[in-house]
């Protein structure tokens, strides 16, 4: 499966009378934005606003964010199985409105959203603060269910990144990134001295709004299963989660994941990047048994020698993060995981959940309980209402002065477990 | 909690659903339960079928409470 990214850089955002891109400049119908989203009738009011780098902006509380794309050549089209058709993606052509966003805000949908300050020591936790960010302020109508309030702002996102990405689709694009997975076979004929390498990507699928979709299934109803790399670039798998904001792996993170990106550097030069186990991590004992046997049952069955874990939240999730490190060492496979670290202010406590002699290999993200202050912005988007109560804050965390004190667990993307932020630990 | 309550001699048993984190933890005598958002009920049940599993959830700990171990044990539901 080859993908050719193509990727159009916009260097800023405006509100214009037709949407397009011109010069690098993504401008924005914002009436026309306006009439498609809220077509949903779940949907009360919308409304766009435009944040940029540098500004003295807050977005808060954010629950996703999305790169727009758009299939340009090949089968399907972006978000399969939720925009549209259930083809298989990943193959062809696709362009990529790189440099901007879509966030959704507004009422929350659930306690654990995030913020976003596109200026300050804030901006620096989060890669959404170099984005020009087209925002989404979604209010639901009145008694609306909390899951189908997830949903709606949910595909929000989906439909205004699709929306703005059409305006691409017949552009050149300024760069061109190519990404190839051969079939199995031939993709270990290939390269037969190199050691050959997986990705064992773990998705949050707790359920009550912690969840994550994979071509439209509830990723908690799989079983483990293996994905082209490249489906992933084509919104093979998107988030509907509301778990904490720090190391949630937006729909962002999911088109642009560091590691799958990482690997395909090294392919073939280093390493042979074998392809992708997608596995979860649900709240039932059995099914993170199951699961985590199903990982590494599929990581020996492809006749790999390393694999490299990443995990999406905390707490159980740790449990099955530990049982795919500790059942894929058993079968004489190493591994590395990616996790981040809840060690508590002082960085004192134990940092995660679970723990085996195994995991001697570890990535960190961060530690989620760090305090940090930002000062007041000059301008909010979305609401200040949440800030004490939502993962991170806590009772007068919000200051009369509008500055905010929290752990950086508040801030969207800060110790994300893909390694998609700047900050990590060495030790030996 | 487990772990200072059984300092004070006072035996503990820790109902939980992720069994390998109650084991890391070092809890003795553990009984697992149904699920981490619901670990002693289940919501699809009917109210007199989840009644009767929370009576045999809370047996089962008494009768763990009740027996002496060598060292890290789980009572598994019978």
């Amino acid at each position: 499966m080859r993908l050719e990214l193509g990727h159009v850089l916009i260097k800023d955002v405006q509100f214009g009378s037709e949407t397009k891109i011109e010069n690098g400049v993504l401008y924005v119908n914002k009436e026309e934005l306006i009439k498609l989203i809220s077509e949903d009738e779940h949907l009360a009011s919308v409304d766009v606003e435009i944040a940029k780098p540098g500004e003295s902006v807050r977005i808060t509380p954010v629950k996703d964010v999305v790169e727009p794309r758009v299939k340009v050549e090949g089968p399907g089209g972006v978000f399969p199985g939720i925009l549209s058709k259930v083809d298989v993606v990943g193959s062809g052509k696709t362009n990529v409105l790189k440099g901007c966003a879509v966030m959704t805000t507004g009422k929350i949908v659930g306690f654990q959203e995030g913020i976003v300050d596109m200026t300050g020591p804030g901006a620096e936790y989060t890669p959404f603060s170099k984005t020009n960010n087209v925002v989404l302020i979604c209010q639901p109508v009145e008694g609306l269910k909390q899951h189908d309030h997830e949903r709606a702002v949910r595909f929000a996102g989906f439909k205004a990144a699709a929306y703005l990405a059409e305006a691409a689709k017949s552009l050149t694009p300024d760069t061109v990134e190519v990404y190839e997975t051969l079939p199995f076979l031939e993709g270990i004929k290939k390269y037969p001295d190199l050691p050959k390498i997986g990705y064992v990507q773990m998705l949050q699928t707790q359920g009550l709004l912690h969840d994550t979709y994979v071509y439209g299934v509830d990723a908690k109803q799989i079983v483990p299963t293996i994905i082209y790399p490249t489906e992933v670039m084509d919104g093979a798998i998107v988030s509907g989660n509301c778990v904490s904001a720090c190391d949630k792996n937006t729909t962002y993170h999911q088109l642009n994941n560091p590691v799958i990106h990482d690997l395909y550097k090294e392919h073939g030069k280093t390493l042979n990047f074998v392809g992708v186990i997608i596995t979860n991590e649900n709240v039932y004992l059995a099914d993170k048994e199951r699961s985590s046997n199903w990982s590494a049952k599929l990581a020996e069955y492809l006749g790999l020698d390393g694999v490299i874990i990443s995990q999406e939240g905390f707490g159980n999730p740790d449990t099955d993060l530990i049982m795919n490190c500790k059942k894929i060492e058993a079968k004489g496979i190493k591994t590395v995981i990616i996790t981040d670290e809840y060690a508590g202010r002082d960085g004192a406590s134990q940092s995660l959940a679970d723990a085996d002699k195994a995991a001697d290999a570890v990535v960190t993200g961060g530690n989620a309980n760090e305090i940090i202050k930002l000062p007041a912005m000059d301008k909010v988007i979305g609401t200040l209402d949440y800030i004490d109560t939502i993962a991170g804050g806590f009772d007068g965390s919000l200051a009369e002065d509008g500055s905010i004190t929290v752990e950086i667990q508040a801030i969207t993307g800060a110790t994300n477990e893909m390694g998609f932020n700047k900050m990590s630990a060495k030790g030996f | 909690m487990v772990k200072e309550v059984e300092r004070a001699g006072i035996p503990v048993v820790h109902m939980c659903t992720v069994v390998p984190i109650s084991l890391t933890v070092g809890a003795n005598r553990i009984v697992p339960t149904i699920a981490i958002p619901h670990p002693l009920g289940d919501p699809k049940l009917e109210p007199h079928e989840e009644k009767a599993l929370r009576r045999k959830l809370v047996e089962r700990a008494l009768e763990a409470l009740e027996t002496e171990v060598e060292g890290q044990t789980v009572f598994e539901m019978k």
